[in-house]
């Protein structure tokens, strides 16, 4: 068999990555990729109380052979991010990457969202990602180097009905990523980030409409929803060490349908 | 396992340009993940040394000299890679290039050159792409890869024909995967940024002082890149555009290193 000097480039054996909101599908689905690629992982919530979740994330982990640590958090809590991060020097060895996975689907009218829904929608959606790139950019400044990547949504380059701040707060983290990447692109920080299409997720409020749902897989081109494993391939790229000249960038994984609009 | 995802064992991969420098060196690095690769460019004897180069890696390598600006050459370089390796799992349309419009006040610009322009920048890679596109149909999978430029998002100065062709370049993306998704076709492009190929444009560009990184980019830096877009690991990634710029798109409404002065 010959072999792959390519593909054993985009290898993390060896790295550290923390991935915040891994007790959910799309953070699940980035440890088990990061972990397939050889790096060790700590696994952090986003919300206290979900121990079982996130050792159902661990699990996936080890299965994919690599080492993971669990580390229940709220990552709306500074302190928390901080113990966490420094966390990562202790168990995983190194903070290289740093994944943050952190959604909160929110749907409403505009008009009528009182001052508590915005603190909300922003918190869970936007502060948590600026303060985890906070915490995890401190560590990496003193390394040297490090990947992060954000995860965020189409929805935060379109607007769609019933959604007005969370679009809003998606964006934020669109661009909280190109400023970030900018100003720490000569510390060696790469700040990148990916935006899913509509996703598969039983959570959703929105597709547990049915008729919604039907119409939406008619518009979209390849005729299905993504899938949170759909991200794996852009986040190993993202991460890897072969993706040393890209930084403020946001890879789209949604199936063409952003070439509609 | 999404490091096997990556490799390309048993894919054939057109690459046009392939000749020198990019290319030759996007050849290598699809071999180095296990494609067999068919190698296009006008220059023979260049080919050859591509082929070679692929060679020592394990891989076949075809070569089929070609003038990518006409269509009937690129439609006989699809059938002879169909011919003579099977099918056609990848194409990347790399050929292209600036030329000495850049510079030029647009009076300057003759009709001839402008045309030529466009046909080898941009129209080169409709033709490839109508020339694969029937046999991914029949495949019910492709994966196509569009080298467009930041120049393709961006204005540029005096520099009409390379940034119009690269924006069309980005358009072409669009389309071709807009309407090929149905049949499991991706179509996405790369976006460079600073890649100089000599001292000269290493001076010229400064060591790369302007890029927020802090230096140009590598040829080496866009193959595997390429060789992402072009495997399962991106098959819903589509019609997308990933730049590899050194972060130059995500700031430049300042010069780079320009730090706000801070309020007292």
């Amino acid at each position: 068999m010959a072999s792959h000097p390519i593909v054993s480039s985009f290898s993390l054996d060896g790295k550290g990555a923390l991935v915040i909101g891994a007790e959910h599908p799309i953070g699940r689905a980035a440890a088990v990729t990061l972990a397939e690629a050889g790096a060790r992982i700590l696994v952090a919530s986003r919300e206290p109380g979900t121990d079982a979740q996130l050792k159902e994330t661990a699990k996936a982990v080890q299965d994919a052979g690599a080492k993971a640590v669990v580390r229940v958090q709220n990552a709306a809590i500074r302190a928390d991010l901080s113990a966490t991060v420094d966390l990562a020097a202790k168990e995983i060895g190194r903070l290289d990457i740093a994944v943050n996975a952190l959604d909160a689907p929110w749907y409403g009218p505009a008009d009528s969202a009182d001052d508590s829904t915005f603190d909300r929608v922003f918190e869970n959606n936007f502060k948590t990602v600026w303060m985890a790139c906070q915490e995890e950019g401190r560590v990496m400044l003193r390394n040297g180097s490090g990947a992060i990547v954000n995860i965020t949504s189409i929805l935060a380059q379109r607007g769609v009905h019933n959604a007005s701040l969370y679009c809003a707060a998606k964006a934020a983290v669109l661009n909280l990523t190109r400023a970030l990447a900018i100003e720490w692109a000569r510390g060696g920080i790469r700040v990148n980030a990916l935006e899913a299409g509509w996703l598969d997720e039983p959570a959703s409020p929105v597709l547990a409409d049915e008729d919604f749902k039907k119409s939406l897989l008619k518009y979209l081109p390849e005729n299905r929803l993504v899938a949170p494993k759909d991200l794996g391939g852009a986040l190993l790229y993202l991460v890897s060490p072969v993706a040393g000249f890209v930084t403020g960038e946001s890879i789209v994984v949604d199936g063409a349908l952003m070439c509609r609009v | 396992m999404i490091l096997d995802a990556l490799k390309l064992d048993g894919k054939i991969a057109i690459i046009t340009g392939a000749g020198r420098g990019l290319g030759r060196a996007m050849a290598v690095t699809f071999a180095g993940a296990g494609a067999e690769i068919v190698a296009a460019a006008r220059t023979k004897s260049q080919l050859e040394e591509t082929a070679a180069l692929v060679r020592e890696t394990g891989r076949r390598c075809l070569i089929v000299p070609t003038d990518v600006t006409d269509s009937a050459a690129v439609n006989a370089m699809a059938q002879a890679a169909v011919r003579e390796m099977g099918r056609i799992d990848i194409l990347i349309n790399n050929a292209g290039g600036g030329d000495d419009s850049a510079g030029k006040t647009i009076e300057e610009i003759t009709d001839e050159q402008w045309r030529r322009g466009i046909d080898t920048n941009l129209t080169s890679q409709f033709y490839a792409a109508r020339a694969v596109i029937p046999q991914m149909v029949k495949q019910s999978r492709g994966k196509i890869i569009n080298v467009a430029s930041g120049y393709g998002l961006r204005g540029g100065k005096h520099n009409y024909m390379y940034a119009c062709s690269k924006g069309g370049v980005i358009q072409l993306t669009r389309s071709l995967a807009l309407t090929y998704a149905s049949n499991n076709i991706q179509t996405n492009c790369i976006v460079p940024g600073v890649f100089p190929h000599n001292e000269e444009m290493i001076r010229f560009f400064k060591g790369g002082k302007f890029i927020p990184v802090g230096r140009p980019g590598d040829d080496a830096e866009l193959g595997p890149l390429a060789v992402f877009l072009a495997s399962d690991a991106a098959n819903h990634i589509n019609g997308e555009l990933v730049a590899i710029d050194g972060g130059g798109l995500a700031g430049g409404i300042l010069p780079t290193g320009a730090i706000p002065r801070l309020p007292n």
